[in-house]
């Protein structure tokens, strides 16, 4: 389970988050949504714990991700807004790595990496060496290495940035799958069709604070419109509106 | 300890199979002992000629001096005609040098009047100086000759006219020459010390933030100083192995030059070489340790490498300084990591017994600097900005 509480973080005296709140329960796919700048990015660095928090806490399974580094870091599989692989290790190696970085080993660990290779489609590039990699071989290693240690949390910083259609639906089956495991999914995302079709939970951000947050057919209800693009739309004007009032620049 | 070996092994993998790092550790560290190879050949070449062979000399108006030239002859000076235009042939290095007689030298000397003589020749060309200075000799000697008889002629003792014998007593070793191409080992080892590894600090750090590896990778449950601990002594390896071969290319060398016909017998033996690369590895650690802090704080891959270009520069310094004005090493320099090694090693090429107290100090202080720096680098390494630049 991931929580985030009364998250504020500024940079270089701009203030990008404003205090943001949310819960992302074990078993759900939370879907946090926004449009470029909101904060999304931010917030999952928190709590992937590459990034402190100016106040507030992010915590994953109880455990603060400032305090606990390690902790956290053991209950996580993080697919970053950077996911460079090494140009001179095959994708196998890539998991590998990550693996033993999580105190994997032996038969075990090379029994994990077959699966996730063979679940995503990995096959022929396996023992390439990934540079020249398409963007689309590229996230399925960079989703791999996340995986590898089967963690309780899934954090995935826009999973389908960039792939093709192919691709895109390979990723959310898995992010069902890993659903139907009783683990916890949060993704960001600023496609909203995507969200609509994954999400038990959609919490929307917005110029660093959450502007709504439930699920999808909650949502449609509040805002009193159809369609999830809508919701989103309308919900994000009402912010900015509600925030000229409060003659924030 | 395990995490670590795992980023060590990784890193170190990962180097392994590219050129750049291969390159440094393997093939430059031999490239300095291929340059002392050739310096000595070309130096050892033309001492050696130049004091062996028959000498020739080029004279203009030889006629108004047959006497002279007698005694060049008997000297074993063969003597040549003199190019056209004596001061340009010497000038473009057509000639060596022309002993040039003026008109009327023949009648001072029978008349027993300074008789004029000049000699042609061409400071700047390095490579004529011994034989300038043999001619220039046996000059002076007919000379003082000739001014002997004269005065026995005139029923003085020569000897009034030599008020002192001065006679200089060399007291350096005969390998004068050797122990200078000796003292131009510790600035190659010291640099080799600070380029060595350097692709693996900018590629472990700078490289993995710039390629947005790093942010994926800082998020596995490792404490941040392991991993930098890990990268470092992934750098420390691949330095170790460049100083390890640089050493042997030297050793190598020295065999060679010691077996040719240079007249230079340089070469220290084995457990010199390996005294030198033991002294070395706290400054290994120094060095790494620096280069890591260096591109912990860079902000790009290209200001880490701008930087650890010349870091090399500056510690060598002071070696390159050492080869031509040596000093007696006193015990505070062996706390300044660097210096105190080129004193050091300078002091194992020369085969001069090792002072215990000026190691110990060395090998301390380096360790304990870098100790520090380690600790910084840690530091850096737990700082969000890590991450992201800056």
């Amino acid at each position: 389970m991931i929580e985030v509480q009364g998250l504020r973080k500024s940079f270089s005296n701009v203030e990008v988050l404003r205090g943001v709140d949310f819960t992302a329960r074990d078993g759900e796919i939370t879907g946090l949504i926004g449009p470029n700048g909101a904060g999304k990015t931010t917030t999952l660095r928190m709590l992937y714990t590459v990034l402190r928090p100016d106040s507030g806490r992010a915590l994953v399974d109880e455990h603060d991700a400032s305090i606990e580094r390690l902790e956290v870091q053991r209950r996580i599989g993080v697919l970053p807004d950077n996911r460079g692989l090494y140009p001179r290790l095959t994708a196998r190696e890539h998991v590998r790595y990550f693996g033993r970085l999580h105190g994997l080993g032996g038969a075990e660990l090379e029994a994990r990496i077959g699966r996730l290779i063979e679940r995503l489609g990995m096959e022929e590039f396996a023992d390439r060496r990934s540079k020249g990699f398409s963007k689309g071989q590229t996230l399925k290693v960079a989703l791999a290495r996340a995986l590898v240690h089967e963690p309780a949390n899934v954090i995935l910083d826009e999973p389908t940035n960039g792939l093709d259609i192919a691709s895109s639906r390979a990723v959310r089956d898995l992010i069902r799958e890993i659903r139907d495991q009783g683990r916890c999914v949060l993704f960001s995302s600023h496609i909203m069709g995507e969200v609509e079709a994954l999400c038990d939970r959609i919490v929307v951000i917005s110029d660093g604070l959450i502007v709504a947050n439930g699920e999808p057919e909650e949502l449609r209800q509040a805002t009193g419109k159809g369609d999830l693009e809508e919701v989103f739309l309308a919900t994000i004007t009402q912010a900015e509106l509600a925030d000229l009032g409060g003659g924030r620049a | 300890m395990r995490n670590i070996w795992v980023v060590f092994a990784k890193e170190s993998i990962d180097n392994l199979r590219d050129r750049r790092s291969l390159f440094l550790a393997l093939i430059y560290p031999v490239i300095g002992a291929l340059l002392l190879g050739l310096l000595v050949s070309f130096v050892g070449g033309m001492f050696r000629g130049q004091s062996d062979s028959a000498l020739f000399l080029h004279v203009a108006g030889a006629d108004e001096a047959p006497e002279l030239m007698a005694h060049l002859t008997l000297e074993g000076v063969a003597i040549r005609p003199a190019p056209v235009n004596p001061q340009r042939a010497v000038r473009t290095g057509l000639a060596d040098a022309v002993l040039v007689v003026p008109n009327g030298h023949a009648d001072e000397f029978a008349d027993q009047r300074p008789a004029p003589l000049n000699m042609v020749v061409n400071a700047t060309r390095l490579s004529t100086v011994i034989k300038v200075s043999r001619v220039v000799e046996i000059l002076r000697n007919f000379s003082r000759d000739v001014g002997q008889k004269r005065l026995r002629d005139h029923g003085i003792n020569p000897d009034v006219a030599s008020p002192l014998e001065i006679r200089s007593i060399n007291v350096g070793r005969s390998r004068n020459l050797a122990g200078f191409f000796l003292n131009m080992l510790p600035p190659f080892i010291i640099f080799t010390i600070f380029v060595g590894g350097v692709y693996l600090a900018i590629d472990t750090t700078s490289g993995e933030r710039e390629r947005g590896s790093l942010e994926p990778l800082l998020a596995n449950p490792v404490a941040r100083w392991q991993f930098m601990l890990g990268k470092a002594l992934a750098t420390f390896l691949f330095t170790l192995t460049a100083v390890v071969v640089q050493l042997l290319a030297f050793k190598i060398m020295f065999e060679v030059i010691a077996a040719g016909e240079y007249g230079i017998k340089l070469n220290p033996d084995i457990s010199a070489f390996i005294s030198v690369a033991l002294i070395c590895l706290p400054l290994i650690g120094f060095a790494v340790a620096l280069q890591i802090i260096v591109a912990t704080v860079s902000r790009s891959y290209k200001e880490t490498q701008t930087y650890l270009g010349l870091l090399p520069l500056l510690p060598s310094l002071p070696g390159m300084i050492l080869v031509f004005v040596p000093i007696k090493a006193q015990i505070w320099m062996m706390m300044i990591p660097t210096f105190g090694q080129i004193l050091l090693i300078g002091r194992l090429m020369r085969q001069e017994p090792p002072i215990w107290m000026h190691i110990a100090v060395s090998v301390t202080a380096t360790s304990l600097v870098t100790a520090i720096l380690l600790y910084g680098a840690a530091y850096l390494y737990n700082r969000d900005r890590m991450i992201f630049g800056g």
